[in-house]
């Protein structure tokens, strides 16, 4: 199967972090021990110049977003976009004490600032990827992010799961901002998605309200992230090469036919209009994420592969665009 | 083995290449007359050839309605009934009913609107449908969205199941260029969407799509106010609202509602506009059709432009399942009148659970 579902990284971590991994193994009887995620945070704080008690670690962004709903939304209404990191918003539906969902609606997906300006005269917690998963699309600047913040009651947790594609981020602003914390993975950009790793760089409402968090990752876990952290020059040419392929399946895609939204990420959101399109391509041995389950029928979020698996998905699109059985 | 019936209606969707929208009535002759050809045997036989599971036993109408096609392949298959040379809607009528009489557990038809309708009339929701899309006018929901997919469903059964919407267009008027449409009634359709691919973003949490009615409808029942009128859209999302009211409401049709009781029933404009007169306050609770999104101007023109202005945009309350409304790009208005859809323009809330909003654009 080629996994274009997910928006994994295609490329595997480096010879060093495997070699990390399988050094840490030969102690996996025991228990994790602080330093060890102590240091990593320590690596974490100097990589993204952020003070080192900030730093909240996660097996995985994903639990962490659970968590901080748990946690904050209990006595607060809650803002998300609909579509966003889907498992988070079906976690935030059934746990809020009140949720909001602002629909994107194609051409722009934009978020309509004015309504959620509106809504923040009463304790709110807000929850923004951004960019935003699946549209690719920034949602917020720094003028809107420091209008919503002003509001002491107001929580904002900015979702940036793909930070190291777009390179934009808010997290210088979280020691000016107490309400504000920016949640980050090194699943994707690291090619560390096995081992799950998200932390929070947290402003200091939040690190007052969190303090019984999980602080033992496995250690191979923190190990390969460590060691990752270490040569990051090495992440920095695999997204070199992924964001070169992404223009090169979008080019490809709309010479086919194929409407394609440009982001700025290592994955694409497309619309097509036959009928079914990721269970004709599971058939074929390529998985993408079908998004008509959670959002609008037709769309669908296709990552970036290798070169050799985005061509065979790009010919089999062709073949399946040709097909009139398959059409409407 | 499973048994399903095939009913495929032979003129549906050749009015399309001629220029005419629908072949009801009197139109076919005409398109004939053009020069029509008929586009349902492709469909079916599209159908018919990705289907891939082979525990199937076919049950067939005779000839051009079904037989024709199903004799192509290799599945096992008994030919139902009889028909008419020139067939008509009340052939599919008639086979329908044969076919549930003979304990089918699933229902392929091929046609558009139309043949929705005579479906919906003849088996109700005695069993699950696949609808092969092939009509010219295809603005029920219930049809699949290709012959692939409408395979997908067939190999698919058993699943979950959901209820899709039949409309009934006035044909002639839509021949002028204009829709008219009323909620016609409900089919039982598999749900394909289940079928796909599995990950962490599997959408395996969706709670059902019941209970989520019943929650809406909670909610929409506790925050109502005594002194307020509230008119009741058709569609199950209201209906399971006026259960939560413990009142019994048309399905199809308008409802009023006043202080908890029912106090009109299947209402039309004139006696929307009466009571309206007596009522100070009043609200319109409704839910937009699936697929394209109308609240008002499709479903339920008894809500005419008078009858919105009245109640004012600021009194509209839309309720629709999370599922329901995030599959949709935006909400739609076309009440007839450009200034009432122009104010009925903008960003709505919609009630999608229990103290559950989504924010989303009408245009």
């Amino acid at each position: 199967m080629i996994r274009l579902h997910m928006n994994e990284n295609p490329y595997p971590p480096s010879e060093n972090v495997l070699r990390a991994i399988k050094d840490s193994i030969n102690n996996i009887n025991r228990y994790s021990e602080l330093k060890y995620a102590d240091k990593l945070k320590e690596a974490l704080a100097s990589y993204n110049n952020a003070s080192e008690k900030r730093i909240i670690l996660s097996p995985g962004s994903e639990f962490l977003l659970r968590e901080l709903i748990n946690i904050f939304s209990g006595n607060r209404k809650l803002i998300m976009t609909n579509p966003t990191f889907f498992p988070a918003l079906k976690h935030a539906i059934r746990n809020a004490r009140k949720i909001i969902k602002h629909q994107l609606s194609p051409p722009n997906f934009e978020l309509n600032r004015e309504m959620i300006l509106e809504e923040l005269y009463e304790p709110t917690l807000i929850i923004v990827d951004n960019p935003n998963n699946p549209t690719g699309k920034m949602l917020l600047d720094r003028k809107f992010v420091m209008e919503i913040l002003k509001n002491k009651d107001i929580l904002l947790l900015v979702d940036e799961a793909y930070y190291e594609f777009v390179k934009y981020t808010f997290a210088d602003l979280v020691d000016s901002y107490p309400n504000l914390g920016i949640v980050r993975t090194m699943d994707k950009s690291f090619s560390l998605a096995g081992l799950r790793i998200g932390y929070l760089i947290a402003g200091d409402f939040f690190l007052k309200e969190i303090y019984d968090f999980p602080r033992f990752l496995p250690i191979p876990t923190l190990f390969a992230a460590r060691e990752a952290l270490k040569n990051p020059e090495y992440m920095e040419e695999n997204i070199r090469k992924i964001l070169i392929e992404r223009k090169r399946l979008e080019s490809g895609l709309k010479k086919i036919g194929v409407t394609v939204f440009s982001g700025e990420v290592n994955f694409l959101l497309i619309k097509c209009d036959i009928p079914e399109l990721s269970t004709i391509l599971m058939d074929r041995g390529i998985m993408i994420k079908d998004l008509s389950t959670d959002w609008i029928e037709g769309f669908y979020r296709v990552s970036v592969g290798l070169p050799e698996e985005n061509d065979k998905f790009l010919a089999e699109m062709e073949k399946i665009t040709n097909n009139p059985a398959l059409k409407w | 083995m499973i048994k399903v019936g095939l009913i495929v209606n032979p003129i549906s969707g050749m009015g399309g290449s001629v220029g005419l929208k629908g072949t009801d009535g009197d139109a076919y002759k005409k398109a004939i007359e053009l020069g029509a050809k008929p586009v349902v045997p492709r469909r079916v036989k599209d159908t018919l050839s990705l289907i891939k599971r082979k525990d199937i036993y076919f049950l067939v109408a005779k000839k051009q309605m079904g037989e024709d096609y199903v004799r192509e392949f290799s599945f096992k298959y008994e030919v139902v009934g009889e028909i008419k040379e020139k067939t008509t809607a009340e052939d599919t009528k008639k086979i329908a009913k044969e076919l549930i009489s003979k304990e089918i557990n699933l229902l392929v038809f091929a046609g558009g609107d139309g043949t929705a309708r005579d479906i919906y009339d003849a088996i109700g929701t005695s069993v699950p449908v696949v609808a092969i899309p092939s009509g010219v006018k295809m603005f029920s929901s219930v049809f699949a969205l290709s012959p692939y997919a409408a395979a997908k469903m067939i190999d698919s059964y058993p699943c979950e199941i959901t209820d899709k919407e039949v409309l009934d267009i006035d044909e002639d008027a839509f021949r002028n260029n204009k829709l008219a449409a009323k909620l016609y009634g409900y089919l039982k359709v598999p749900k394909i969407e289940s079928l796909l691919q599995q990950g962490k973003e599997s959408s395996n949490l969706t709670v059902a799509e019941r209970k989520r009615k019943r929650e809406i409808a909670k909610y929409v029942a506790e925050r109502m106010e005594k002194d307020t009128l509230y008119l009741l859209g058709p569609g199950t999302t209201l209906k399971s609202v006026a259960d939560e009211l413990k009142i019994e409401k048309t399905l199809l049709g308008i409802d009023a509602v006043y202080k908890g009781k029912m106090v009109g029933k299947d209402i039309n404009e004139k006696e929307l506009l009466n009571l309206l007169k007596k009522h100070k306050k009043a609200k319109i609770i409704v839910t937009p059709i699936g697929g394209n999104g109308f609240i008002f101007g499709r479903g339920s023109k008894q809500f005419t432009p008078q009858v919105l202005e009245l109640v004012g945009e600021k009194n509209i309350i839309v309720v629709a399942t999370q599922e329901k409304v995030s599959s949709l790009e935006c909400l739609r208005v076309d009440t007839g009148d450009m200034k009432v859809d122009e104010r009925l323009k903008g960003h709505i809330r919609v009630i999608t659970g229990y103290k559950e909003e989504m924010i989303i654009e009408v245009k």
